[in-house]
C-alpha cells in the first residue's frame, strides 16, 4: 500500500498555532490594560491567575475531533475539584493528524514549564511526551500495554514520571475478527486495515494472525497511515472478495470514523472498527474500549497529580469496559442479517 | 484618713472571702462542664460505633448481594444437562450473560466429565467444544463439592483484582459454570458508602489484601506493604468485637473503624472515619464548653471579687469609723446601708459615738461649771441637764468677800515665786472651803476672792452657812498665816459678808464663762471685807439678824463705808468665843470631820 505523503497543507497547523499565539497575546494585552485601569489593591488579587497550575495538553488531532474526549477529560478534572480557568489553565498543542510533529509539540509544552503534561489519544502521543521530558509528570491515555511500550515499569508501580489509562482496544482486535466471522461464517478471507506507523501494530497483527489460525480464516493486511489512502482500503477489500474489513485499533483511524463510515457505505464493505463513532456515523459495527471513560480517568489522574500525588505511585488504570455497537441500518444496506449471537452481545444496537 | 493599725488583716480576710466565693462558683461549673464533656464524648463514641457498624454491615450485605447475584446468574447456565454435540443455545446464553453481567470478563462451561464445552470472553476468542480437561481445576472441584465456589483474589498483571466464581448444577450432568469476575466493579458499591464527609469503606480479603477501596489506585497498586495499616486496623477491630476501634489509615490519619464480615468469601468490609471528623462536633462542643468555662471562671472571679469587696468594704468602713471615733471624732457617722448585721453594727457604733459625744460635752460643761461652782453642785446641775438655774435673775444671796491684809506691801517686797506660792496655797485653802460649803466662787482678783451663797443653787439658811464658811476660811487661812509670819511676811486675813437681793447669772462668752452677782449687797460685802482687820469677820445687819440666835455677835460701831452715804451698822463675830473652833478648823482642814461639821452646819440642805 502506498504511504500517503503530506498532501494536507503543512502551513495549516502552523497557522492554527499562530492564531492561538495571537489569541494569547491579545488576552495578555487585554489583561495588562485591565490591570493598569485597576486600583492598586485589586491588582494582586487579579494577578493570581498567573500562579494557576498549567496543564499541557498534547493532542494528535484537532480540537474538533477531540471535542467529546475533551469533554470527558474536563469531567474527570472536575471530579477532583479542578475547573479550567478557575483552578488551572490549559495549554494546548495540536498535531492535527501529523503524528510526526508530536515530539516537537511535546517538547514545546515541556519547555513552556507546564505542571502536568497530558498525552491522550494513543501510544504515539505518549511516546512523544515521554521523549520530551523525564521530570514533568505525564498522564497518557492509550490502548495497549504501557509496559510493553516501555512507558512504565509495571501497571501497579509505574515508577517514572508517567502514569495513565489504558483501554482494551488493542487487545480486542481479534474479537473484531471474531465478530466479523460471526457475520460471515462462510467467508475464508478477511482484510485487515493497519497503520504501519502505529507502535502497537505489530502486536495487534500477531494477535490477529493467531486468531485467524484458530478461526481457520485467511487475513490480508492493508496498510494506511493517511486519510488519502482510506479509500483504497475499501476498494481493495471489495476487490479481493474478502468477507469484510477489520480495522486494527489505531487512533488515526478512530478519529476519522466518519470518513471511514462514508467510504464503507460508499463501497458496500462490511467493516468493523474500534470506535463507536463509526457505527454512529453509519458504519456497521465497532468493538473497543469506552474512550469517554478512559479520557475521564485521564482527567482524574491529571487532577490528582495537580494535588501533589506522584505519577510513580499512581497505578496505570485499565478501562475494562469493552463495548459492541451494531448499526442495523448499515447491515440492511449491506444486505446482511445479523445473527442473534451478535445482537444479544451488543451493548448498543442502532436501528 | 485615719491610719489603720500596722497589722491590718484586711487583705487576708479579703483573700479568704474571695477564695471561698470563687471556689463556690467555679467548683460546680467545672464539675458540670467536665462531666458534660465526658458523657458527650462517650455518647459520641457510642453513636459513632453504631453508625460505623451499621454502615459496614450494609456494605457487607451489598457486596454479598453483588457476589450472590453473579453466582445466581451462573446458576442459570447449569440447569440443563449437556447433550453430546455443540449447543448453540448455550452459546447464546453465555453471550447474553456476558452482556448482562458486566463484571464477568469470561465464562467457561464445563460438563459433568470436567471437559470444557464452551468459553466466551470479552477479550479473548470464544471457544466451543474445545474439550480441554478441567476436572482437576480447583474451581470445578470446589463447585462440585459445595455447589458454589469463590476463588482467591488474583491481581491480573500484578494490578487488577479478579476472582473466579464457580457454580455447579444440582446434578453432575449439568456441569460447572466458571466465571472470571472483575472485582473493580465492587468499587461502585464501596465508593457509594460515605460516613460523614470523608468517612469511607474498604474491603480486605482473608490474607489482608486490599480488594476494594474508594481510591481504586490503592487497590491497583496491589501492594501488601501499603495495605499494612489497614490490616492492623482490622486486627484492632477483631480484638475488640462490637466496638469501633481506633487506628491509622494508609495516609497515617487517625481513624475510628468498624468491620463486618462477608462470610462466603471470607472478606471483611471495614468502614472508617477520621477521628478529627468523627469527633468534630464533640470537639467543637468541648471547645465551646472550655470557652464557657474560662468565661465562667472569669465571671466567677469578678463576682467573687465584687462580693468580697462588698463584704470587706463595710468592715473596712466600720474599722475606719471606729478608728475616727477612737481618735475623738465623735461627730463621725459610719454610713452603711447593707441591711444586714453590719449595718446594725454600724448603727451601734454610731450610737456609741453619739453617747461619747454627749458624755464629752457633759464633761466639758461640768469643767466649765466647776470653775465657779462646787464640784458636787456642778455635778448636780450637769446631771439635771438644766442650766436654767444659771440664768440671770434676782435672788436673795449672801455675798462673801475675803482678802489678805498687807498683801500689797508683801507683793512689793517678796520674790515673784514666793508671791505665787503664797497665793497658790491661799487660793487652794479658800477654794476648798468654798467647795466644802457648796458656795459659788464668782471671782478671784489678786488676793481678793468673792463667793456667793444661795445662788445659783438655793440652800436653807444661807446666812448661817455663809457665816460657817467664813469662819472655816478664817480657820484655814490663819493656819497658813502662822507659817507665813514665821517666814517674815506680815500678812493678815479678813472676811466681809452681806445679805440681800442681787442680780445673779452667767456672764461671758463661750470660751470664758463666769457667774457673778451684781447689786448693793455685793458692794456692801466688799466694803465690809475691806474694813475688816486681820482675823475679823464683818457682817451686815441682815446677816447678823439671820444668825443672831446661833452665833455670838459683837455689834461694832456703825462706820462710814465708801459708796454709802450713811454710816453702815457692822457686826463682827465674837472671835474670842470662836477661837477654839477656828483653831480646830485650821488644824483639820480637809478632814472628814470638818466636812461632817459643814454638812451639819448646812443642815443637810439640798439644792432646790
Amino acid at each position: 500500500m502506498p504511504v500517503a505523503g503530506r498532501n494536507e497543507p503543512l502551513s495549516q497547523p502552523l497557522a492554527i498555532r499562530r492564531a492561538a499565539t495571537d489569541l494569547r497575546r491579545r488576552d495578555l494585552l487585554a489583561s495588562m490594560v485591565a490591570m493598569c485601569a485597576m486600583p492598586m489593591g485589586l491588582r494582586s488579587a487579579r494577578a493570581q491567575p498567573s500562579a494557576l497550575p498549567v496543564i499541557g495538553y498534547l493532542g494528535s488531532e484537532s480540537p474538533e475531533r477531540y471535542a467529546s474526549r475533551l469533554g470527558a477529560f474536563a469531567e474527570g478534572l472536575a471530579e477532583t475539584g479542578y475547573v479550567e480557568g478557575r483552578d488551572l489553565s490549559m495549554l494546548f498543542r495540536w498535531a492535527d493528524g501529523h503524528y510526526r510533529q508530536l515530539p516537537a509539540l511535546a517538547k514545546e509544552l515541556a519547555a513552556a514549564g507546564v505542571t502536568v503534561l497530558v498525552a491522550p489519544g494513543g501510544a504515539e502521543v505518549a511516546l512523544a511526551a515521554k521523549a520530551a521530558t523525564s521530570t514533568i509528570p505525564i498522564v497518557f491515555e492509550l490502548g495497549g500495554d504501557p509496559v510493553a511500550l516501555g512507558l512504565v515499569n509495571s501497571l501497579a508501580r509505574p515508577g517514572g514520571n508517567m502514569t495513565g489509562v489504558t483501554s482494551l482496544s488493542v487487545e480486542v482486535s481479534r474479537k473484531r475478527l471474531e465478530f466479523m466471522r460471526e457475520l460471515f461464517p462462510q467467508a475464508k478471507l478477511f482484510a485487515v486495515a493497519a497503520n504501519p506507523t502505529s507502535p502497537t501494530v505489530k502486536s495487534q497483527l500477531t494477535n490477529l494472525d493467531a486468531a485467524a489460525a484458530t478461526l481457520g480464516v485467511e487475513l490480508r493486511v492493508l496498510n494506511a497511515n493517511h486519510s488519502d489512502a482510506f479509500e483504497e482500503l475499501f476498494t481493495a477489500t471489495r476487490d479481493m472478495g474478502a468477507g469484510g474489513l477489520v480495522f486494527t485499533s489505531d487512533p488515526y483511524f478512530a478519529y476519522r470514523s466518519r470518513r471511514l463510515a462514508e467510504l464503507a457505505a460508499q463501497h458496500g464493505v462490511a467493516t468493523i472498527t474500534q470506535s463507536r463513532d463509526f457505527p454512529l456515523a453509519g458504519g456497521l459495527m465497532s468493538y473497543g474500549g469506552d474512550f469517554l471513560q478512559s479520557h475521564r480517568h485521564t482527567g482524574i489522574y491529571a487532577g490528582r497529580i495537580l494535588k501533589g500525588e506522584k505519577p510513580a505511585d499512581l497505578p496505570v488504570q485499565r478501562v475494562t469496559k469493552v463495548e459492541l455497537f451494531i448499526n442495523l441500518k448499515a447491515a440492511q444496506a449491506l444486505g446482511l442479517s445479523v445473527p442473534p449471537a451478535l445482537l444479544s452481545s451488543a451493548d448498543m444496537v442502532i436501528e | 484618713m485615719v491610719t489603720r493599725g500596722p497589722t491590718a488583716p484586711r487583705a487576708s480576710l479579703f483573700t479568704k472571702y474571695f477564695l471561698a466565693l470563687f471556689a463556690a462558683a467555679v467548683g460546680p461549673l467545672l464539675v458540670a462542664g467536665g462531666s458534660e464533656a465526658w458523657f458527650g464524648y462517650r455518647d459520641q463514641r457510642d453513636r459513632l460505633s453504631d453508625l460505623l457498624d451499621s454502615e459496614a454491615r450494609l456494605a457487607a450485605f451489598k457486596i454479598q448481594y453483588f457476589l450472590q447475584g453473579i453466582s445466581d446468574q451462573l446458576e442459570w447456565m447449569v440447569q440443563l444437562p449437556w447433550s453430546a454435540g455443540a449447543d448453540e443455545r448455550r452459546r447464546l446464553d453465555g453471550l447474553r450473560l456476558l452482556r448482562q453481567v458486566q463484571p464477568v470478563m469470561s465464562l467457561r462451561l464445563v460438563d459433568g466429565a470436567g471437559r470444557e464445552r464452551l468459553s466466551v470472553s470479552r477479550i479473548g476468542l470464544n471457544r466451543v467444544e474445545s474439550g480441554d480437561d478441567y476436572s482437576d481445576d480447583p474451581a470445578v472441584i470446589g463447585a462440585t463439592a459445595h455447589g458454589a465456589w469463590f476463588g482467591p483474589v488474583i491481581f491480573q498483571g500484578g494490578s487488577e483484582p479478579f476472582m473466579t466464581v464457580a457454580v455447579a448444577g444440582n446434578r453432575s450432568a449439568t456441569g460447572v459454570a466458571i466465571a472470571e469476575v472483575n472485582l473493580k466493579f465492587i468499587w461502585e458499591i464501596i465508593s457509594a458508602i460515605h460516613v460523614g464527609r470523608t468517612g469511607e469503606a474498604f474491603v480486605l480479603d482473608a490474607p489482608g489484601r486490599l480488594v476494594a477501596h474508594p481510591d481504586i489506585s490503592l487497590v491497583l497498586r496491589a501492594d501488601d506493604a501499603s495495605a499494612r495499616p489497614l490490616q492492623l486496623l482490622r486486627s484492632a477491630i477483631v480484638a475488640r468485637p462490637g466496638q469501633a476501634a481506633a487506628g491509622r489509615d494508609t495516609g497515617g490519619t487517625a481513624v475510628m473503624a468498624a468491620m463486618a464480615p462477608i462470610p462466603m468469601v471470607e472478606w471483611s468490609v471495614i468502614v472508617k472515619q477520621p477521628v478529627a471528623e468523627a469527633f468534630g462536633p464533640i470537639h467543637a462542643a468541648l471547645w465551646r464548653t472550655g470557652i464557657l468555662l474560662v468565661a465562667g471562671t472569669f465571671f466567677a472571679a469578678l463576682l467573687a471579687y465584687w462580693l468580697s469587696q462588698r463584704m470587706i468594704g463595710p468592715i473596712h468602713q466600720l474599722e475606719d469609723g471606729v478608728a475616727r471615733i477612737g481618735a475623738g471624732q465623735f461627730d463621725h457617722r459610719i454610713r452603711l446601708a447593707t441591711g444586714d448585721e453590719l449595718e446594725r453594727l454600724a448603727g451601734r457604733f454610731n450610737r456609741m459615738a453619739g453617747e461619747l459625744a454627749v458624755s464629752q460635752e457633759r464633761s466639758e460643761r461640768i469643767g466649765r461649771l466647776r470653775r465657779f461652782l462646787a464640784p458636787q453642785v456642778a455635778e448636780l446641775i450637769e446631771r439635771s441637764g438644766d442650766e436654767r438655774v444659771l440664768d440671770g435673775r434676782r435672788v436673795e444671796v449672801v455675798a462673801v468677800f475675803c482678802d489678805l491684809r498687807g498683801f500689797t506691801a508683801f507683793s512689793a517686797q517678796a520674790q515673784p515665786e514666793t508671791i505665787i506660792s503664797v497665793l497658790g496655797a491661799y487660793y487652794d485653802a479658800v477654794e476648798r472651803v468654798i467647795a466644802m460649803y457648796e458656795a459659788t466662787l464668782t471671782s478671784f482678783s489678786g488676793d481678793g476672792i468673792m463667793a456667793l451663797v444661795n445662788a445659783p443653787v438655793a440652800c436653807p439658811d444661807p446666812a448661817q452657812r455663809a457665816v460657817s464658811m467664813a469662819r472655816a476660811m478664817q480657820g484655814c487661812v490663819q493656819g497658813l498665816l502662822v507659817d507665813w509670819r514665821a517666814a517674815g511676811h506680815e500678812l493678815g486675813f479678813g472676811v466681809g459678808l452681806a445679805m440681800g437681793p442681787a442680780t445673779v447669772g452667767r456672764i461671758g462668752s463661750e470660751g470664758r464663762l463666769d457667774y457673778t452677782a451684781v447689786g448693793h449687797v455685793v458692794n456692801l460685802a466688799s466694803r465690809l471685807c475691806a474694813s475688816a482687820k486681820d482675823r475679823e469677820i464683818l457682817l451686815d445687819r441682815t446677816v447678823a439678824r439671820a444668825v443672831g440666835g446661833t452665833v455670838d455677835l459683837i455689834e461694832l460701831e456703825a462706820r462710814p463705808l465708801k459708796g454709802f452715804t450713811r454710816h453702815v451698822p457692822v457686826f463682827a463675830i465674837d472671835t474670842q468665843r470662836h477661837e477654839v473652833l477656828g483653831d480646830r478648823a485650821s488644824a483639820v482642814i480637809g478632814d472628814r470631820e470638818l466636812q461632817a461639821g459643814a454638812a451639819a452646819d448646812s443642815g443637810g440642805g439640798t439644792i432646790r
